[in-house]
């Protein structure tokens, strides 16, 4: 089965998703150890290739992968010739003499990933491209979620936000949903596409389908051309997590999880991030044994 | 020349292909019936093939000036003579823009040199910017008869209204690539299903229709006949439908790809499948080929758009809009049309060789006694595969690269010439 890429999760298949999951066990066993680290990617180049700014991405990756033992470089593409004007294509062109076995890669543009897959050997790892996909976000709340329900079928989790910009909506619900999870939408009119999965625009309604997770995303102001909603202080008391959704939700144990960077006072109220069972800091540490799992499944061509 | 075609089926606009004969002496033809060969004539035996008049694309992208490295006039015209194609006009978004009289004449002058005829339409602003009217009687005198911004809309209402008062005096008439930019946004697909599960912004196609029903309202309101650009969806359809029952002067065009691909075929990033307008959904397939068979649709046109295969390989977003289309429009209607009854061959040669030419007021091309030989032979039982070598366009961006269909263009006349002979 070995891939060459990861660039989403609508191609993988339920065995897969399962057997990268349980793969990431041992190694998030490993981080509470002296030695956090195997020697799996001995010898191997990884380099981080980011269009788009990213700090909790780019260091989840950095740490994941030498953790693997392997050696990383990060292509600063503020300071390259990208700036310049050079096309992505000429950049990997010169990017494949420095023969990387792993490229990981986000672009403003949907499907750039998958156009530099096809270009180079190296195994390409989607880490966020446009409003496309972000599998290994989906893959560490999976791991996440999993943590806290073992039994994921059956279960339900409401995707509470800008689904229309989001690429973690598109891979999260992707993934729960070939895990068996029961999957809603819910967000302001104009920013919850119809999809196969049930829609929601009225959040206290949404809480009486009974949900186990809101998952909380961030408003993407950066990719809205134009306002799709009339002011923050509106989207937060009509779609915001505030104190008084938050009683509710913690009277009936709900977990509370969301992909960061958090915009407090928009989709959450500051209390919100003290509450039990906000899985966030979870978050953040299952990405690296996530994506540890993800470098270590796939096996480049470039040898 | 003394050219004997035996053994064929002749096809024309009103008549399924009947047998007969074609004998072309020095570029007339001189007899068509069921005969034995004139003495001297050369034979060319075209027992199962059809003979029908060249064909007329009457929206097609050349580049030149300006964007060489994609097209030149010189090789979009011999794209054009491969897919058995004799005639036609060219959009005015080069660069720069065929948007004066001057540029016009360096078009011409340059189509002067090539085996089929070629016309170019004209900007209706300068730059195709949409703020200033082009020198449109200039451009009339230039030998301009279409005038059209295509590649965009005229975003302002009230200039286009002005230019349609004022162009329409100079006997012109105008084309509409129609198109709500604010609602369009990105342009890079149709807004849907597929959209949303690519990650891009999609245009939706009430960005086309609402457009196209504002053109149309204008048009009719000065009086001036207005031609609709490759019409994607159905309510665009229904909508050119309801003006004509109206009397409004409007004529329709449908590119063949919007009658076979829709939005699902991008797969994953397929950029050969990216075009404005885009391609949309199986229902939307079906109504416009309803619509070509009643005669909504006027004509059909390629909007033959070359694009190199550098800039195609770029992410979706980046890539640019369109396909190639002359080399293998014709084939590729056959193979997935007329060889399955979808419609005649009569829907072919008037659809796409009479009626344009009409719209141009050109006379049209006829496979009769007395006429002007203006033939192609087409044999329906041999295929093609539409490979890099077989195409003429210097671009090769379309997703019939490599595909082999059924039907090939064996030969083209145009007057005192054979242009083509596999």
């Amino acid at each position: 089965m070995a891939r060459k890429d990861f660039l989403d999760i609508v191609s993988l298949d339920r065995e897969e998703i399962i057997h990268l999951l349980d793969q990431a066990k041992p190694f998030k066993d490993l981080f509470t150890r002296s030695v956090k680290k195997v020697p799996a990617l001995n010898g191997k180049t990884v380099l981080m290739l980011f269009y788009e700014p990213s700090t909790r991405t780019l260091s989840s990756f950095e740490v994941a992968a030498k953790r693997l033992s392997a050696d990383v470089t990060i292509f600063d593409v503020p300071h390259s010739s990208v700036t310049k004007g050079e096309s992505v294509r000429d950049t990997i062109d010169t990017l494949q003499a420095m023969r990387a076995d792993y490229i990981v890669v986000r672009h403003r543009l949907s499907g750039q990933p998958a156009a530099i897959a096809r270009q180079t050997g190296a195994s390409v790892i989607n880490a966020g491209d446009g409003a496309h996909a972000h599998p290994t976000q989906a893959l560490l709340d999976a791991f996440t979620l999993r943590e806290v329900h073992p039994e994921l079928p059956g279960k339900k989790v409401l995707i509470m936000g800008d689904i229309l910009h989001s690429r973690v909506a598109r891979s999260t619900s992707t993934i729960l949903d070939k895990l068996g999870v029961e999957v809603a939408y819910c967000g302001p009119g104009s920013l919850v596409p119809h999809t196969r999965f049930k829609r929601f625009t009225n959040f206290d309604e949404a809480m009486r389908w009974g949900p186990d997770a809101v998952y909380l995303l961030r408003v993407q102001k950066e990719r809205q051309e134009a306002p799709f909603y009339p002011s923050d202080r509106e989207y937060h008391s009509v779609f915001g997590v505030t104190q008084e959704r938050l009683k509710r939700i913690s009277e009936e144990g709900i977990y509370v999880m969301h992909p960061g960077p958090i915009n407090r006072g928009v989709e959450l109220c500051d209390d919100v991030l003290d509450y039990e069972r906000c899985l966030i800091p979870q978050q953040v540490e299952n990405g690296i044994a996530a994506r540890m799992s993800v470098l270590y499944g796939l096996k480049p061509q470039t040898s | 020349m003394n050219l004997f075609l035996k053994g064929g089926d002749v096809a024309t606009e009103d008549n399924a292909p009947t047998r007969a004969d074609v004998w072309i002496v020095d570029g007339t033809i001189k007899a068509v019936s069921v005969m034995d060969a004139p003495e001297g004539a050369r034979v060319i035996d075209c027992a199962g093939a059809v003979i029908m008049p060249g064909m007329f694309d009457a929206h097609v992208h050349f580049r030149e000036p300006g964007q060489e490295q994609k097209e030149t006039i010189l090789d979009g015209s011999e794209a054009a003579i491969n897919g058995g194609i004799t005639g036609v006009v060219m959009m005015p978004n080069t660069a720069p823009s065929i948007d004066s009289a001057a540029v016009v004449n360096r078009v011409m002058e340059i189509g002067r040199k090539c085996r089929i005829p070629i016309l170019t339409s004209g900007c209706i602003t300068v730059g195709r910017e949409g703020k200033e009217m082009a020198p449109i009687a200039g451009m009339k005198d230039a030998g301009v008869l279409m005038l059209t911004d295509d590649g965009d809309a005229v975003p302002d209402a009230a200039l286009l209204k002005r230019a349609m008062e004022y162009g329409k005096e100079f006997d012109m008439f105008f084309a509409s690539h129609c198109e709500d930019p604010q609602l369009a946004g990105l342009r890079a697909l149709n807004e849907g299903p597929v959209s949303y599960r690519l990650g891009i912004q999609g245009t939706p196609a009430l960005a086309e229709e609402i457009c196209m029903d504002r053109d149309i309202r204008i048009a009719h309101a000065t009086g001036a006949h207005l031609h609709i650009q490759h019409v994607s969806s159905k309510i665009g359809m229904e909508t050119i439908r309801w003006w004509k029952e109206k009397g409004a002067h409007v004529t329709a065009e449908v590119a063949p790809h919007h009658l076979m691909f829709r939005a699902e075929d991008i797969g994953d990033y397929d950029t050969h499948y990216k075009m404005n307008p885009p391609l949309r959904t199986a229902e939307d397939n079906v109504a416009l080929l309803e619509g070509l068979k009643e005669g909504v649709f006027d004509l059909i046109a390629t909007d033959h758009a070359p694009h190199t295969e550098f800039e195609k390989s770029q992410a979706f977003v980046d890539a640019p809009n369109g396909l190639v289309g002359l080399d293998h429009a014709l084939i590729s209607l056959y193979d997935r049309f007329v060889a399955n009854g979808d419609f005649g061959w009569e829907l072919l040669v008037k659809r796409y060789s009479a009626e344009p030419r009409r719209m141009m007021r050109l006379d049209v091309a006829e496979v009769a006694e007395g006429k002007p030989a203006d033939l192609i032979v087409f044999d329906p039982n041999k295929a093609t595969t539409v490979s890099k070598e077989f195409m003429k366009s210097k671009s090769s961006n379309t997703p019939f690269l490599d595909k082999t269909v059924k039907g090939s263009v064996e030969m083209v006349v145009l007057g005192d010439e054979i242009l083509l002979e596999r």
